[in-house]
């Protein structure tokens, strides 16, 4: 006869929904502290839970599918192109977009409304281009999501009487402040903790393990990662909107390979296997690239500057993210979950009996 | 109501892997799959789960055309298979391992997360529940591998080589556990081997497979008894 375990079905359903309530304490937390910063210092972690809402949303499709995207950054730059397009002035679309349409020109939405709708428009375009692209795997996958981000950045800088082209955009209500750029975090952990636990969560994280073993068990895994791709696409849609209208101003160069780049290393080093993960990355590397570079600011001490040389940052990035990979491929959160008392919710494996090979 | 192969033959290239063969599991009995290496049994398995489509003949599941139909209509229709590794999902914790299957054929977590509780009781994996895969043992990989294979409540359970790696004690084990799951849920179920002595305590009837043709078919004793099966496994000399 089996023994029952330790831990009963209530306290087990309190311990799943620990790690969403301590990662939105970390959040509040890390937001309420940033009142008594000075205002550069707010604007720089303002900016981190922007970076964390992107990172969220690409784990949302990584992190559940194993699948690597490299065109999240397409639906950031589709959210931020429409909710300009949506919210600026007319005034201002006057001066800038001269040849745009007549509905844009004069739409006039409230911010809520252009966020709400950046987002969705980025869902829309995943679902569509999700469509033939969740057939595929491994690396033909992670190209196809590249193309996504190169086909985006191209018609993005090339529709020059919609988006300005090559030129910025500006003029831009600026209305994300560091409790709403809090707040939206707040939402993408909640967004990415409920689909992590739901039915299509687990079954995506099933198909990442093995897929033919998922597919054995009656897992339709393109449905299942297509939905992933969709929600990943508007909380990466909303991050866009959100580095919009914080700046002011919209550039399709912001949008491209860089800051792929920086998103994708915030993830896989904070873990890209756990949602912890994703938010430790983002708060790790914005108080690091922040250290970096007020290290290459540097100090000045009578008529000497003392200065880290200029790029600094970006090696380190690098070359955190190598080590990474080499020896703790699961990240900061190792894969888990965070837990209290700051424990795994799992046991420690044991020693394992040998396997046959 | 059977879950046949009729007349299918598969071919990779130049290499004939089924030619011509016929095989039918009935609800309640034990099918043993024997043959040698290359055969072609893991290849009829995989066309019973709807993983290889034959280039002729057809997969009937109670008379039903099941040829061409995805591997998770197999599933979902009652077909469930294991594979020669026990392919469990590492990452998961044993018991959402278990509630995938339960999960994918539309229950809720809630309701999936009691089934799996009484399944893991079954197989004493209940204390390991909330524990990752990785961390299991050999034994318990095996035992967690078939709890996950009934949660799908199966019609037909398909074993390629369920006793790959397992000492002498651990085959008996298995032996009565298959046995138990046949009593209990009433399922047809197939197994590849190549643990003779479990074959042929276990099985109600055997066929056996070799260079992709049907050699034999019938109860143990007579299968024993069969000079083609002698040969294929030990040589025109021995036969």
């Amino acid at each position: 006869m089996a023994t029952l375990p330790a831990v009963s079905t209530n306290e087990s359903a309190g311990r799943r929904w620990l790690p969403l309530v301590a990662l939105i304490i970390v959040v509040l937390a890390l937001a309420g502290a940033a009142e008594f910063a000075p205002i550069v210092m707010q604007r720089r972690i303002t900016q981190g839970l922007i970076n964390l809402v992107a990172v969220v949303g690409l784990y949302v499709f990584v992190g559940n599918s194993g699948v690597l995207s490299f065109g999240n950054v397409a639906f950031m730059a589709i959210g931020a192109y429409v909710s300009a397009l949506l919210t600026m002035p007319a005034a201002a679309k006057g001066v800038f977009l001269p040849d745009l349409p007549a509905f844009l020109a004069a739409a006039e939405w409230p911010v809520l409304g252009g966020a709400l709708a950046g987002g969705a428009s980025a869902a829309l375009v995943a679902l569509v281009a999700g469509f033939p692209l969740m057939r595929l795997s491994g690396i033909s996958a992670s190209i196809a999501t590249f193309a996504i981000l190169v086909v985006t950045y191209v018609v993005l800088g090339n529709w020059t009487s919609v988006t300005g082209g090559q030129n910025s955009l500006m003029g831009l209500p600026i209305y994300v402040g560091l409790w709403t750029s809090a707040g939206w975090a707040v939402a993408a952990i909640v967004i990415a903790f409920l689909h992590q636990e739901s039915r299509s969560g687990l079954l995506l994280r099933a198909s990442r393990e093995d897929e033919v073993a998922a597919v054995a068990s009656g897992v339709h895994m393109v449905l299942h990662r297509l939905m992933a791709f969709v929600v990943s696409a508007f909380l990466s849609g909303i991050s866009g909107v959100l580095l919009a209208h914080f700046l002011g101003t919209v550039r399709v160069e912001t949008f491209y390979l860089d800051l792929t780049f920086l998103i994708m290393a915030m993830l896989v080093i904070g873990g890209m296997r756990s949602l912890t993960g994703a938010v430790a990355g983002a708060i790790v590397i914005t108080a690091l690239t922040e250290l970096m570079r007020q290290a290459e600011v540097g100090v000045t001490i009578g008529t000497t500057t003392l200065a880290a040389p200029g790029g600094l940052g970006d090696v380190l990035l690098a070359l955190l993210m190598l080590l990474i990979i080499l020896f703790r491929p699961d990240g900061i959160a190792g894969g888990r979950e965070i837990s209290w008392p700051f424990r795994s919710s799992v046991a420690a494996p044991e020693i394992q009996s040998r396997k046959p090979q | 109501m059977k879950l046949a192969a009729e007349r299918v033959s598969v071919r990779f290239g130049g290499l004939v892997a089924n030619d011509d063969v016929s095989l039918a599991i009935a609800p309640g009995e034990v099918l043993g799959l024997i043959g040698p290496n290359g055969a072609g049994k893991t290849t009829l398995v995989n066309m019973l789960s709807g993983f290889q489509r034959p280039h002729s003949g057809a997969i009937t599941l109670a008379g039903s055309d099941m040829t061409g139909h995805r591997p998770r209509a197999f599933a979902r229709a009652g077909i469930v298979r294991s594979f020669q590794a026990v392919r469990l999902f590492r990452g998961l914790t044993v018991s959402e391992n278990v509630e995938v299957g339960l999960v994918a054929c539309g229950l809720g977590r809630a309701a999936a997360r009691r089934r799996v509780r009484a399944l893991l009781a079954d197989f004493d994996l209940l204390r390991r529940a909330a524990q990752p895969a990785s961390s299991l043992s050999y034994g318990e990989e095996r035992r967690a591998g078939l709890a996950r294979a009934l949660a799908l409540e199966p019609r037909f359970l398909l074993l390629d080589e369920p006793a790959a790696g397992l000492a002498a004690a651990e085959a008996e084990d298995l032996k009565r556990a298959i046995l138990s799951i046949r009593d209990r849920y009433g399922c047809g179920i197939l197994v590849i081997e190549h643990n003779m002595a479990l074959v042929m305590s276990l099985c109600d009837r055997i066929h056996v497979l070799g260079g992709g043709k049907t050699i034999a078919s019938g109860r143990p004793d007579e299968i024993m008894a069969d000079p083609a099966v002698r040969t294929a496994y030990l040589g025109r000399a021995a036969a």
